[in-house]
This record gives structure tokens, sequence and C-alpha cells, in this order.
């Protein structure tokens, strides 16, 4: 009798861990790799990726996570793996991801790592006499334009800069008539800030802007002496910066210093971010910069709140990170993603179709429309420093 | 060339030679350890550089004048300094001078690395005494930050060349240096006099560091690898092992850099000082002050 029940006991006991293990396979999380520089001197760039990546995984799963193509609930987690901006190691992290079961990845931090890595992914999709990595890889911070038209698998979220550029410069027509003067200063090394002055100088020439002159340095230089006399013997109303934080505070210490006082001063989207105002708020008071975040609508806030619990901050570039989680689990669910071992090349086709199927997605400032080739067009604004925060000077569509 | 262009190149040697002291602080930290250890220390500028983020942090809880922040960089940096003599000379044979080299290149990515992880790799401002005084005199500007860096920097350089000449540290470092076998058998414990060097080296590395932040207005973990090689051309230039080649090719290189920059703008700045280093390599490998061949 004391066998039979401790061999029912243990049946029941059997039958009982069974089915708390069936309960806890249906309890399935699905990874989503993020990758990005979190060394070095633009690592502030992955950290606030990887919170936003967190805040918005976070809140999926507060509201009950994604479905999956049979029906089973899922968790979503973020993981966030480091490139060091180099676009070697960036390439080895992408590989690294694509061997494993994850069906898409969110990154890189700068544009050299994205150019070359979106560079070893299948150009054309279905193209049998192409290699290349079948994998999609969606794109929340590299910002140098045109970078998703390399290959069918890339996608990305970031604003164009062309667009918004476009648009200051002739709000800066019509708003400052009385000033013609341009003078810009570059980083020349850096691949975002070069072709972002090429921008703001094409769109200063269209209107009717004079350029006097353009000050480079480079992405880790420390004195701007020689640039800046240059800049004051031009004599400029309107100064450009297409730098980041770093070297904008260090040009724009240095024009303090020398007495350089344009009407106007105008940074790189990339500098509208708390490290300006941590280097030199003083120094940047005006300056104006176009960015397709700020805290101004609820959502807005509630994500910039959520994103500094994970210990990072928001701004365009982990808006983005934010946004792209959400655009992620719509087409997880519209493309019944199985997010299963053996359905790993599958979901990478379906993720790859879902995402180049949208026609817009939802932003935390708006509706973001997408191109046919893969970027997208996202709602902006203009804002400017002032005592010591960034604060909403102007909405282009209002 | 036409005035105003000529005060601009002028302007620029001035700015160039005032940011020089600190290369020329660098130079001497990398010559002195050659000098007695007969090895170069490629950690030495990022542990001038991590000396400068020490004061900061330690200072973090209070609102310190940039004086007391220098000071704190110096005792960082006589720490550091030792701390790198115990980590990768202490344990390594002498007569394995590759393996010295290696394991400063190994010191040079970890405190590199430690600033990077400590800060997030965020800049941080560094403060400057004088930092809004302009001095014009006619046409020229000269910034009070970086004259007040090449005062203290030259102050430093006659401390230090005083301390080597005229105390028995100095005459110690020197017997060392010269003749480490007989230094022993009079009684001088080698030990002592190269954990001192490393510390004394390391407190000017801290000085240069917090120099070098003072004059930039920001210590950011991208400026330990220029340092580093600006820091072997004064060296080179200079002549190993010697301290006025040091003090004179720091100066030289600061004043050039700026100049080049002036004359053919930042993408070619560098070549030309890669250029004179490459001359001074083929022509005159001894460095400005090179000695005659001794029995030494």
């Amino acid at each position: 009798m004391r066998i039979v029940n401790v061999a029912v006991a243990a049946l029941l006991a059997g039958t009982m861990t069974g089915l708390s293990g069936g309960a806890l396979a249906q309890e399935r999380t699905v990874k989503i790799t993020g990758f990005g520089a979190k060394s070095g001197v633009v690592r502030v760039f992955g950290v606030n990726s990887e919170a936003a990546m967190k805040a918005a995984a976070e809140e999926i799963n507060k509201a009950g996570g994604v479905t999956l193509g049979d029906g089973t609930k899922a968790k979503l987690s973020a993981e966030f793996l480091d490139d060091r901006c180099n676009a070697e190691e960036g390439i080895s992290v992408i590989r690294r991801i694509a061997s494993s079961d994850a069906f898409v990845a969110v990154g890189p931090t700068c544009s050299n790592v994205a150019e070359s890595l979106f560079g070893i992914l299948q150009k054309k999709v279905g193209d049998a006499s192409d290699s290349g990595l079948q994998f999609p890889v969606f794109a929340d911070v590299a910002a140098k334009g045109g970078l998703a038209a390399i290959s069918e698998w890339a996608f990305r979220n970031v604003p164009s800069e062309l667009e918004m550029y476009k648009s200051l410069f002739a709000w800066l027509k019509r708003e400052h008539p009385n000033l013609k003067t341009i003078y810009g200063g570059v980083e020349k090394d850096f691949a975002h800030s070069n072709a972002t002055y090429g921008v703001m100088k094409k769109q200063a020439e269209e209107n009717g802007f004079q350029v006097l002159g353009t000050g480079e340095w480079l992405l880790n230089d420390t004195t701007f002496s020689t640039q800046v006399r240059e800049m004051r013997r031009a004599n400029p109303e309107i100064v450009a910066i297409s730098a980041h934080p770093f070297t904008t505070c260090g040009v724009l210490r240095e024009m303090d210093r020398q007495g350089v006082k344009p009407k106007l001063l105008i940074g790189l989207t990339s500098s509208s971010s708390i490290e300006t105002l941590q280097g030199c708020a003083k120094q940047a008071e005006g300056i104006i910069i176009p960015t397709s975040f700020a805290p101004v609508t609820p959502e807005a806030k509630a994500a910039a709140e959520n994103v500094s619990k994970q210990g990072g901050s928001m701004d365009l570039h982990s808006a983005a990170a934010y946004e792209i989680m959400f655009i992620l689990k719509d087409v997880i669910e519209s493309q019944k993603i199985m997010a299963k071992p053996d359905t790993v090349q599958a979901d990478r086709n379906k993720m790859r179709q879902g995402l180049a199927a949208l026609k817009e997605t939802k932003g935390l400032l708006g509706t973001v429309g997408r191109t046919n080739d893969r970027e997208a067009i996202k709602p902006y604004l203009y804002v400017h420093a002032k005592e010591g925060s960034w604060q909403v000077l102007h909405k282009p569509s209002s | 060339m036409d005035l105003l262009d000529l005060i601009d190149a002028v302007q620029s040697v001035a700015d160039g030679l005032l940011f020089g002291s600190t290369y020329a602080l660098l130079g001497i930290g990398f010559t002195l350890i050659f000098g007695v250890m007969h090895k170069i220390n490629l950690s030495y500028a990022a542990a001038s550089i991590g000396a400068a983020y020490g004061s900061l942090l330690l200072l973090s809880g209070f609102t310190a004048p940039a004086i007391v922040v220098f000071m704190a960089a110096a005792l960082c940096g006589g720490v550091i300094g030792a701390l790198v003599y115990f980590i990768g000379f202490k344990f390594i044979p002498v007569a394995n001078p590759l393996a010295t080299l290696m394991s400063t290149v190994g010191l040079l990515l970890l405190i590199d690395e430690i600033i990077v992880h400590t800060t997030q790799g965020v800049p941080l401002a560094y403060p400057a005494l004088y930092s809004d005084v302009v001095v014009r005199l006619g046409p020229f500007m000269l910034r009070g930050d970086l004259m007040f860096v090449f005062v203290l920097g030259c102050a430093c350089m006659v401390l230090f060349l005083l301390l080597l000449y005229r105390t028995r540290l100095g005459i110690a470092t020197r017997a060392v240096s010269q003749q480490p076998v007989a230094s022993q058998l009079c009684g001088i414990s080698i030990l002592q006099v190269n954990v001192l060097t490393f510390v004394v080296t390391g407190i000017l590395g801290g000085i240069a560091g917090a120099m070098s932040g003072a004059a930039i207005g920001m210590l950011s973990p991208l400026l330990a690898q220029p340092l580093t090689v600006k820091g072997l051309i004064v060296t080179v230039i200079g002549g190993l092992g010697s301290i006025p080649g040091a003090i004179i090719a720091g100066l030289i290189v600061g004043g050039l850099e700026s100049l080049f920059q002036f004359l053919r703008g930042v993408t070619e700045r560098d070549l030309y000082i890669m250029m004179l280093l490459f001359a001074f390599l083929v022509f005159r490998p001894g460095g400005i002050f090179a000695k005659a061949p001794g029995r030494d």
C-alpha cells in the first residue's frame, strides 16, 4: 500500500512538473538584439539605445507582450552588444547575431559601421548569385544620408537630415531676412558630420546665404584657435557647426574666447543632446538644431521617463530605438513570426517583408512615413538651447 | 602672404608654443624612464590622462579651485606611476625589453578602458585658471589659460631639473641610469630609485594631463592616443634620454603643429610632423641634443 501511495504521489508530482513545464513553455521570451557603440567617446549613444530598447520592451510586456504566429504570447527582452563604433567589429557582431536564432537586429550607432555592415548583406532579395547575409537590420542611430539603399535587408528609423536642414534654412530665410552670411565648421573625418555639412552648405546657398568659408577639424582634435581665427576674420552673421558634442563645445568655447559672436548659431542633429549642455551650456546658448525628438507629447514625455529609469536619456537617436521596438512588435504579429529555432530563416524573410511593406509607423512625435528605399520620414521640430535645457523653438508642421 | 596672414601665422606659432609645454612635460616623462631604465613606457600619456580623470573623481564631492584639482592630478599621477612600475616593469626580466614594451602597451589599453568604463566615455569638463583672461599685444592675442599652462609647465621643468641635479634622489637617479651595477655596489637601492623615478614622472605626467585638460577645457579618453604619439615624437626628436631635448622638442612640435595647421589645413597637419620625425630618424637619430658616443 505504501509503495502504491509513493507511486501515485510520484506520478502526481511528475504530472504537476510536466504541467508547470508546459505552462512555462507557454511563457516564451523573444530576444531582440541591439548593437552599437558601448565603448569609446560615443559610448553614450549605445547606452541610450540599450536603455530605450529595454524601456520599450518593458512597456510592451506590461501591455501583454507580443503574439507569435502560433498564438503564443511572448515577452520581449532586449540585449545589446558592443561594436565600439568600429566597422570590423560591427561586421563581426552582426555575424554573431545572425548565427543565433535572432530574426532581426537593431543598430548600429555609427554611420561608418552601418555603411560597411550593410555592404555584407545581400543587395537584392532573391538574387541567387549574391551570397550576402540574408538578415534584416534596422538602424536607429547611424544618420548619414541614404544608407538603407545599400541592401534590401537594411532599414532605418533615422530622420532625413536633408529634409530637416532644407526646412530649417528656408525657415531662417523667412524669419531672419536680414541675415546674409554664414560660416561653416565641420568634423572632417566623421562620415555623419561631413555628409551633413554638405547638406547644410547646399541648403544655405540655395536659400541665398553667402557661405564665407569653412573651418575644418578632426573628431579627436582639441584646439581650434586657427579655425576660429579664420572665422573671426570672416565675421559671419551665422555660424553652422556640423560636429558632435565634444568638438562642438571646443569650438564654441574658442569662439567665446576670441569674441566671435554671430547673430545665430546652427548645430548638428547629434548635438541636440544632453552632452552638449553638460559640456558648454553657456557657450551653446541659443544654438538652433533640428531634431526628431523632444518631450512635447504625452507619449514622448512618458517614454523619456521610462528610458531615464533604465539609465539612459532620450534624444533623437534613442527615441528611434524606442520606436523600433514597437514597430518590430507590430511586424512580428502581422507577419506571424514563429520565433522558433526551426523557423529562423523563414522568420527573417517574413520580418524583412513586413518591414519593407510598411507605409507608415507610429512615432513619438506623430506618424512616421516610410519610403520605398526603406528609410523613414520622421516628423521633426527645431529646438534651441535656452538656460541649460533644450526647448522647442518651432514646429515646422504646425 | 599678406600682413593678415603673417599675423595669423605668428599667432598660430605662439598658440602652439604655449600648448607645446604639455608635450614637453610628457616628453620629459618618457625620456626620464628611458634614461633610468632604458625602456619605453608607452602607457605614460594614458596614465597622465588617467591621473587628470582621477583628480576629478577624487574631488567629485567638492567644488575645488582649479589649482587644487591640478595638485590632485599630480597626486594621482604619482600613485598611478608607482602602480605602472609594479604591474608593468617590476616583475618582467630586465633582459627582455620587448616584454616590457608589450606590457606597457597592455597598460595603455587597460588605463584607456578603465577611463572609458568609469566615465562611460563621456568627455568631462576640466577646470582652467584664467580661462576668461585674454592678453592682447597689438594684433596678437594670448589666452590666459594657455599662458598659465605654459608658466606652470616651465616651473615644473625647472623644479624637476633642480630635483635631478641638486638632490640626493637626483644624483642616485643619474647614477642608476649611467652605471646600475656600480650604483648598487655603492649602496643605492635600484628598486627604490626605480619606484621613485616612476612616482616623480607620474607626478609630472599628472600635471601634464591636468594642463592638457585645462588647455582644452575637457578630458576625453580620445586624448590618450594622440598624446602618446606626440610624447613619443617629442622624445625621439629631443633625443632619447635628453631632458633639455624633450623640453625644446615639445615646444617645437607644439609650434610647428599649429603653424602647419594654419598653412596646410587640418588634414595635412600631422603629416608634416611625421615627416619631421622621419627626417630626425634618418639624419639625426640621436635627436636635437645627440651626445657623442661615450664609454657608457
